[in-house]
């Protein structure tokens, strides 16, 4: 099923099906429309045909005048076309390593949806081109490193413009890289395999291609998108590892949550209760009568990490279906078409990347202490010391406490915000930028991180309720941590020479492919979404 | 040809890590000879039974000891992440050679050789770069590396190609650990100082790049040089800025761009010496810190005198904080330098055209240089974040304050990349605003040779281009050393 862009119902699930799978992409006819219709002002402007008053050219920024602090100099129409190869040549100036592929393509992804609405004065062939690569399997090489996400991510998107928009007649011309068939190639090389041709841009297409943060916004959809199915997955390790800690689950009663309605915590709480439920194991401590708080607060705090993905996701969610372009032609809004505005500036997403990390750096902070608690002899209800197995030697699960807090500290330093700082670029012209690339760049990782701390709390968990399954034969798990454990035990290759890192590997493998929640929905029904409340 | 076992400096880390042979001293293997025997006549305690013990408490099954040295090695193999670069490894490996030639770890010469015959062949092991949080040691890293060096599985790489450890430690000695060997082949913060090491190295690197690159700038901007002034710097006292202030008028002798009487400049020129100043006075403390670590014995317990005595010479904390020490001052030297590309762009600043380019406007010349340089300038700040500051307890509360020193390590070594591109950047601005310079005057002997330098791996900017391949140009001739001097 084919993503279908018209600027205005991307999703992140379609953000991620054409990143990561693939997908194919097509462009909405009602959107070539819109295209046709500002190109054709933006065409008329360049040949002569607007005109202020006194019968002068109108001048509109980017289009007969340099960049930035440049926007001074007015440029002759005669010379956009070298105005426009050198704006994406001089503008090229990422440095490091390449994002990674899934990133690369959102990109592509999002800057094709952005030009769909028909604000930015572009040829619908330059979206068709950006469209053609996606299909055709052609990953751009965008260098990570040194954008300030204000305006916007100039230099990562004009590294796809190199690709895209260079002359087919000269073969010294720099035209980036990309990666096509599993090779790296030059975008030439790229193009030609795939037979698409590259655009000789008009007036306009410069900024149509690099003025906007859609790097910031990939990579920070992505990690959204990742996060918020990491909840879920942290609900189902936080369910196990209370059920192997014979938890109390008064502390998830919906009239508890009631008194303190966050719908995060009322929606954590429901998902706890649900994947608990017929469990032999919770509430039979005599005299218990509440846990510690890594367990009896995860409805606090994975609501609160719910609540803050659920706000950081929808201002990626409309930035994904938002012009960012600079200056944004709206017709039938004004006498004068053209307006400058700032919608490329990267702070929206920025923020939400930043506080994206602080969510997420609790998340996996709750679970290293839950998954301590499990290592830990005096700590976990008579669990053996470190989860060892006593049929054979070793010191258990020891090792990957450490692992969980090293993570769960790297995340700290991590989590420190990109979006506060700021400095002056382009002769103050562009005196307060974003960072919000670096702060979505960080989000990746943050969530990379925490991913590994609960698959380590999974794989503990794992680890403690098959210790009481032995114990108690015939005792009861609940519903849903039941087929968890099914899914993690039936997914571990059979090797005792298995180290733990290569346990966390298999872990992850089964995290990503949903096949884990996907059990457990099957098994204990729906479980509620970031954002959902019930 | 470095011996391990005699002193080891932070040079010949770097120099092992690219690929400088090594091998073991006569005298580390006499000392390792008899204090092994120490060790044998104190009747060689099960050191992995006894820790064992004291971690998990007394066990139902029996196991035997190499049953038990299997499991505990490969039960501290927990790390995840991408794998560390090869260089990084070999630094590691040689590191931890080191710790155990001190002969106070009860260990055979052959548990030293072992890693050393490594080294030679170029048999790497992958260890993942993340799970370790410095206390007791680098357990995780080093333990990828052991079971290597013990063929109990894992992967390595040798002459490019992945292998599993069987196929790449093929032609090596056949070494069977003792329980304590094991132990002291991954008990220290060795990944850290291994770490900490090539970023001193990097570091000394890069300071003396920033000289050249505040000299370049300070004819550029016409700069006063009272500020570099002996006299001027002496009066504070600081030794780094006088070193500064010393380079600087070797690097401007005979200039007549920068001179006594021009007016006051802006700090990022004015302040330079103590910025860059007060980095090698940080550096030159960091050194000795990771000096003494390469030549400490970080192990534990030590065999002395006959006695298996416990200690926390494992904990990296020392190191830890010299590496948060150094991401500071690494990330105050990229952002003075950020000013002044700020500044050489800036035609109201300098009286020189708009981003060093003729016809702006159409050409945007140099625009963009000063936002890569902003951006991992702000990326710095984010990375300078102390890691150290953190302790989260691990071990069932036995290993209850850590150091966070590997990740304080990687950090610092992070910053060394950015700052290596923001000094690129910095001479590649200031060697084409220096070409409108000569137009009014010749440049400093010294100054000119930089500039000519730069020219050789990119020509001067007439009409626009693609300024990453410029950027990336002079950067790895950052990293290589061509602009120190």
């Amino acid at each position: 099923m084919a993503v279908t862009l018209d600027g205005q119902n991307l999703t992140l699930e379609h953000v991620v099906a054409v990143a990561r799978g693939g997908e194919a992409v097509a462009v909405a006819a009602a959107s070539y429309e819109e295209m046709r219709r500002s190109r054709a002002w933006v065409e008329d402007l360049a040949e002569g045909r607007r005109v202020g008053p006194g019968g002068e050219p109108l001048v509109v920024y980017g289009i007969n005048t340099g960049f930035g602090s440049l926007a001074r100099v007015h440029i002759p129409f005669e010379q956009v076309r070298e105005l426009m190869r050198n704006l994406i040549r001089s503008h090229a100036a990422g440095i490091g390593p390449s994002v990674d592929a899934d990133a690369a393509r959102a990109m592509v992804l999002l800057r094709a949806n952005a030009l769909t609405r028909g604000a930015s004065g572009c040829r619908p062939a330059l979206v068709d081109l950006l469209v053609g690569l996606l299909n055709a399997g052609i990953t751009p090489v965008i260098p990570s490193r040194g954008s300030c996400g204000s305006s916007g991510d100039l230099a990562p998107l004009s590294h796809l413009g190199l690709i895209v928009s260079h002359a087919v007649d000269d073969p010294d011309e720099e035209t980036g890289s990309a990666w096509v068939d599993g090779e790296l190639v030059s975008g030439r090389e790229a193009l030609a395999r795939r037979g698409l041709v590259p655009l000789t841009l008009g007036p306009k297409e410069g900024l149509a291609i690099n003025n906007g943060a859609q790097l910031t916004t990939a990579i920070a959809a992505l990690a959204a998108y990742d996060a918020e199915r990491l909840v879920l997955l942290a609900e189902v390790a936080a369910a196990m590892s209370i059920e192997a800690l014979r938890g109390v689950t008064r502390a998830f009663h919906p009239a508890v949550h009631a008194l303190r309605p966050y719908a995060g915590a009322l929606a954590c709480a429901a998902n706890l209760r649900r994947l608990l439920d017929g469990s032999g194991l919770t509430d039979t401590v005599p005299g218990k009568v509440q846990d510690a708080y890594s367990l009896r607060c995860t409805p606090t705090v994975l609501g609160a990490a719910r609540d803050t993905l659920a706000h950081t996701g929808s201002q990626i969610r409309v930035e994904l279906n938002a012009v960012t372009d600079n200056p944004v032609i709206c017709l039938d809004a004004d006498e004068d078409d053209a307006f400058s505005a700032g919608l490329f500036h990267g702070e929206p997403v920025g923020i939400a990347a930043d506080v994206m990390k602080i969510a997420v750096a609790e998340l996996a902070s709750l679970s290293e202490r839950r998954l301590f608690r499990l290592t830990t002899g005096n700590l976990s209800a008579r669990l053996p010391a470190s989860l060892r197995r006593d049929d054979r030697p070793g010191v258990g699960l020891f090792g990957l406490q450490t692992t969980a807090a090293a993570l769960v500290s790297e995340n700290k330093s991590l989590a420190w915000p990109a979006s506060v700082d700021s400095l002056p670029t382009c002769e103050d012209q562009e005196d307060h930028v974003a960072m919000s690339t670096t702060a979505a760049r960080r989000a990746g990782e943050v969530v990379g991180n925490a991913r590994a701390v609960i698959a380590i709390e999974l794989l503990c968990a794992a680890r403690a309720l098959r210790y009481r399954l032995d114990a108690e034969p015939g005792v009861s798990l609940g519903r849903g941590t039941r087929a968890a454990l099914d899914v993690l035990e039936s997914g571990l290759r059979d090797d005792d020479e298995a180290v733990p890192s290569e346990r966390v590997t298999e872990v992850l493998a089964l995290m990503g492919e949903h096949t884990l929640i996907d059990a457990v929905e099957a098994a204990a029904g729906r479980l509620l979404r970031v954002g959902e409340s019930p | 040809m470095i011996t391990l076992g005699e002193r080891l400096t932070i040079a010949q880390v770097a120099a092992v890590a690219a690929g400088a042979e090594v091998v073991l001293g006569e005298d580390a293997r006499a000392r390792m000879t008899a204090n092994h025997a120490d060790f044998v006549a104190m009747g060689s305690p099960d050191v992995l039974e006894m820790k064992e013990a004291w971690l998990t408490g007394p066990r139902a099954g029996e196991a035997s000891p190499w049953e038990r040295l299997v499991a505990f090695v490969r039960g501290h193999c927990a790390g995840v992440g991408a794998p560390l670069p090869v260089p990084a490894v070999r630094a590691m490996l040689a590191c931890r050679a080191q710790v155990l030639a001190h002969g106070l770890s009860g260990c055979r010469p052959e548990a030293a050789e072992q890693l050393v015959a490594m080294l030679q062949a170029g048999v790497h092991p992958v260890v993942p770069s993340q799970g370790s949080v410095g206390a007791a040691g680098d357990l995780a890293p080093l333990a990828h590396a052991a079971r290597v060096a013990f063929r109990l599985g894992g992967q390595a790489v040798r002459d490019g190609r992945l292998l599993d450890s069987d196929a790449a430690m093929e032609g090596l000695p056949e070494f069977r650990p003792e329980p304590k060997e094991a132990l002291s082949v991954i008990n220290g913060a060795t990944l850290t100082v291994a770490l900490a090491a090539l970023a001193c190295h990097q570091a000394r690197g890069l300071l003396r790049t920033a000289e050249v690159g505040l000299a370049m700038s300070m004819e550029v901007v016409r700069a006063n040089t009272g500020m570099v002034r002996f006299e001027v710097l002496q009066s504070r006292g600081h030794g780094g800025g006088v070193r500064v202030g010393r380079r600087l008028r070797e690097l401007l002798s005979e200039s007549t761009l920068a001179s006594v009487d021009r007016r006051p400049d802006a700090f990022s020129i004015r302040c330079a010496p103590a910025v860059l100043g007060s980095a090698w006075d940080a550096l030159s403390h960091i050194e000795e810190v990771v000096e003494r670590e390469l030549n400490g014995a970080c192990d534990n317990p030590l065999v002395i005198a006959r006695e298996l005595v416990d200690g926390g010479n494992f904990h990296g904390a020392p190191v830890a904080l010299a590496m948060d020490h150094l991401k500071t001052a690494l990330t105050q030297v990229a952002s003075i330098a950020e000013r002044r590309i700020f500044r050489m762009t800036y035609g109201v600043l300098t009286g020189l055209p708009s981003f060093l380019v003729e016809s702006t406007g159409l050409n945007s010349g140099f625009m963009l240089a000063q936002y890569t340089a902003a951006s991992l300038v702000s990326e710095c700040k984010g990375l300078s974040m102390p890691a150290s500051v953190d302790a989260i307890p691990t071990g069932q509360h036995h290993e209850d304050h850590v150091s966070m020193g590997p990740i304080a390590a990687r950090g610092a070594l992070r910053i060394c990349d950015a700052l290596a591109e923001v000094l690129a950047i910095e001479i590649l601005v200031a060697a084409q605003g220096l070409e409108f310079r000569m137009e009014e005057a010749p440049l400093a002997p010294r100054v000119e040779a930089l500039r000519a330098r730069v020219r050789e791996v990119v020509p001067r900017w007439r009409e626009d281009r693609v300024l990453h391949l410029d950027q990336q140009a002079v950067a790895a001739g950052v990293r290589a050393g061509r602009y120190e001097d």
